[in-house]
């Protein structure tokens, strides 16, 4: 057998010889193995976010919603209408202004605009300061009852704390979150007149591990002991944060007011996902969340609207949906055969109902037992193909890349034999099979790509973990693609290197002496 | 029984259209312990010679046996053991691997042993032979760093490093001065003379050729004369040289 050690050392010097040469290789190889690397950690971060989205996207969450939205239920079949987001009343307002933010000035209304205002909704009405379609989300006992009007189709809400607390019980359950929704109008210090009108939650500290999508990129989120304290705190959404302070401002430990009432904010909430990014209207992003006890308290609240539920497992939503409609029936006393005043969905059916007209709402909720494993499916599909596509792109780069590295190293080798001929020549006169010679080049080269994969492995984690950083792409370094990287990475050297080492072997050792 | 015998050596190759006879059929016997010079002008042949009896080449036609093995049909690999184990090399430009200790050129042979040597006992082997050119102090030296002479001697000790029974050197005085050739060759004379090992010498020195124990001439491809020889003795050699070098010096 070959002394692999002793010729291992033989490339090693005589790569060492031509450090210029060799370290230009080397780069060659490390940029092609490092877009390598970063592309399979941005391809693996990518299916991660898919995985995230479709974890977002509900696969293990119930929803119990106060009223019933199941009643009545027709059954349509494929005619589902384009989703539409819901109707912004500003948008009812000024149908075609886009007008989001608006300056606001009770004092220079006249009734009479008022009037003109209520008429353009085609209802004609007494105009009260509380029926502002503005100012009421400015005002607590106004937005109790657009609260209350909200909590299920005109019922009185029906779900309490107290329901979510024997919810929690249920074995199987991971999560359990009360909200309270609402839309409001939120303002800082010094600009009164330009409010915001975004989403109000009142939720609970749980809701980051429900909403797996999200990031804290400064502060956090409510925490326990603010939930309990009734404290007046506040996270943002984004795009809250965006219009009140402006982009790329650190929103923690600021003051925003919310039915005229001071809120701290201790986090600021923004996507995880390049698949989900924050937009205006969004229910997530366009929101602010406050503690539900808060929200409660200063409306003189005692219902929820809704409470969010995970499962531990994807495979037990359908029966711990089924256990909470059975719990809750027995807690609000309804007896056998009665409509429940509440209603139980998986967010799968939620996401399909949101967006529809009420009544194709009904007839979706009756059908979406069905349907959530085709929106489920439908959804990871179009992620998937896409995410595919990027792949193949990155996949290319890295391998024109790993090409021109291998070409580099096969420029270096025959250089290398070219100037080392008599040395060949040498070797072969001394004995040297010309396997021999052979080995030893194969193994310069692998040895220059291997080095090469590792600068590479290297430059790809600072790459990715940069993207990831600074740009907010996922990325995913596992330690097995590394290691494949530098396996590939010295396979290249391999083939490579085999023209030049064919050269070398098949020098005649006379000529080869005799070279100058 | 000789070490190296030729029988109607020939050796031709194409050149462009013509095909040109370097060897026109030689015969020769070398016993052992012999100290064989060639000689002849450029182009005579003896260069093709060297590199058949040295297993670089292979005759056109004819019988070549080395130790009483016929080696004129081995492959290329075989001929690569032959070379590894039984001959050794001295060449005129030295051959040393630059940027590499003396010590490690003389273990390149013992690279190409099989079945492989361990890493230490090329190590021992290469130092007792740099020891043997009184090199021992140089042996961590690179070539760059070394005198002609001192070069010389460390490929003498890489030619001995497998103990070789034949050592062919080509031209070994062609880039030394005066004094050092003699000091080259004061070398080859003890190699034969201590260890009866055979050395076939080509030169187009005259008083190179003249410290063989015999001197073969070659001029077209055909040996033209064969006769023995009675050694130049370098030992005195270099005393008579140095002699009125010293005076001069004024020691």
């Amino acid at each position: 057998m070959i002394p692999l050690r002793q010729f291992l050392q033989l490339a090693l010097q005589a790569l060492l010889r031509n450090r210029m040469q060799t370290g230009l290789a080397v780069l060659g190889m490390a940029v092609g193995v490092g877009a390598l690397v970063t592309s399979v950690a941005l391809g693996r971060g990518a299916q991660d976010a898919i995985a995230d989205q479709l974890r977002a996207a509900g696969a293990n969450v119930i929803v119990v919603t106060a009223g019933n939205y199941m009643a009545a239920h027709k059954v349509i079949k494929d005619d589902i209408v384009e989703g539409r987001a819901d109707p912004n009343p500003l948008d009812l307002l000024f149908p075609n202004s886009g007008l989001r933010k608006v300056s606001w000035h009770p004092a220079s209304l006249s009734g009479g605009l008022l009037q003109a205002v209520g008429g353009a909704q085609g209802r004609l009405q007494k105009v009260h300061f509380e029926d502002d379609p503005f100012a009421k989300h400015d005002h607590p006992t106004a937005a109790q009852r657009l609260g209350d009007a909200m909590a299920g189709l005109g019922s009185a809400a029906t779900l309490t704390r107290e329901d979510a607390a024997a919810i929690r019980k249920i074995p199987g359950v991971q999560y359990v979150v009360s909200g309270v929704h609402n839309n409001s109008r939120v303002f800082i210090a010094g600009h009164r007149d330009e409010k915001w009108f975004t989403r109000m939650h009142g939720t609970e500290a749980d809701l980051p591990e429900i909403r797996t999508g999200w990031v804290f990129p400064h502060g956090r989120f409510l925490n326990p002991n603010e939930v309990e304290g009734k404290e007046q705190v506040m996270a943002l959404g984004q795009i809250v944060s965006d219009h009140l302070f402006g982009p790329k401002v650190n929103p923690v430990g600021k003051i925003v007011f919310l039915w005229n009432q001071p809120f701290k904010v201790v986090g600021l909430i923004g996507s995880r996902s390049w698949a989900q990014q924050p937009a205006v209207g969004d229910d997530e992003f366009d929101a602010v969340y406050v503690p539900v006890t808060t929200v409660n308290h200063l409306l003189d609240l005692s219902k929820l609207n809704n409470i969010t539920i995970t499962t531990k497992s994807v495979g037990q939503t359908t029966q711990v949906a089924k256990e909470i409609g059975d719990l809750l029936r027995k807690r609000h006393k309804i007896a056998d055969g009665m409509p429940a005043d509440f209603t139980v969905k998986t967010q799968a059916e939620q996401v399909i109902g949101k967006g529809l007209s009420p009544e194709l709402a009904y007839a979706v909720g009756g059908n979406a037992k069905s349907m959530d494993q085709l929106t489920i499916a439908k959804l990871s599909g179009s992620l998937e193909r896409a995410n595919r596509t990027m792949l193949g792109l990155l996949a290319g780069v890295a391998t024109v890349s790993l090409l021109v590295g291998g070409i580099g190293v096969m420029n270096l080798l025959l250089l290398s034999v070219t100037q080392r001929t008599r040395e060949v020549g040498l070797r072969m006169a001394v004995g040297a099979r010309r396997s021999d010679v052979a080995v030893q080049f194969v193994l310069e080269a692998m040895l220059l790509s291997v080095a090469g994969g590792l600068v590479g492995v290297l430059a790809g984690v600072l790459a990715s973990g940069s993207l990831e950083r600074f740009f907010k792409w996922s990325a995913d370094i596992s330690s097995m693609s590394a290691v494949m990287a530098v396996v590939v990475a010295a396979v290249i050297g391999m083939v490579f290197g085999v023209y030049p080492a064919r050269r070398a072997a098949q020098l005649d050792p006379i000529e080869a002496l005799r070279h100058e | 029984m000789p070490v190296i015998s030729l029988q109607n050596l020939k050796k031709s190759y194409k050149l462009g259209d013509n095909t040109v006879h370097a060897l026109r059929g030689a015969s020769l016997d070398i016993e052992a312990g012999e100290f064989v010079t060639i000689t002849g002008p450029s182009g005579s042949g003896k260069s093709t010679l060297m590199h058949i009896l040295g297993c670089l080449d292979r005759p056109t036609d004819g019988k070549y046996l080395l130790n009483d093995r016929d080696v004129s049909n081995l492959s290329r690999d075989e001929l690569a053991a032959i070379r590894n184990k039984q001959i050794g090399f001295v060449f005129q430009g030295f051959n040393l691997l630059p940027r590499t200790t003396a010590v490690e050129n003389v273990e390149v042979p013992l690279l190409y042993s099989r079945p492989a040597m361990p890493a230490i006992e090329r190590r021992k082997l290469a130092l007792a032979a740099l020891k043997s050119m009184g090199l021992e102090e140089r042996a961590h030296h690179h070539p760059s760093q070394l005198s002609g002479g001192q070069q010389q001697r460390v490929a003498i000790a890489r030619a001995l490093v497998n103990q070789p029974s034949l050592i062919l050197a080509d031209e070994p005085t062609g880039n030394l001065d005066t004094k050092t050739s003699i000091e080259v060759m004061r070398i080859l004379q003890e190699l034969r003379e201590r260890r009866a090992i055979t050395i076939v010498l080509i030169t187009h020195e005259p008083d190179i050729a003249a410290y063989g124990t015999r001197i073969i001439s070659v001029r077209d491809g055909a040996i033209v004369s064969d006769k023995p020889n009675d050694p130049t003795p370098a030992l005195e050699h270099v005393a008579e040289v140095e002699a009125p070098r010293m005076a001069a010096n004024g020691i």
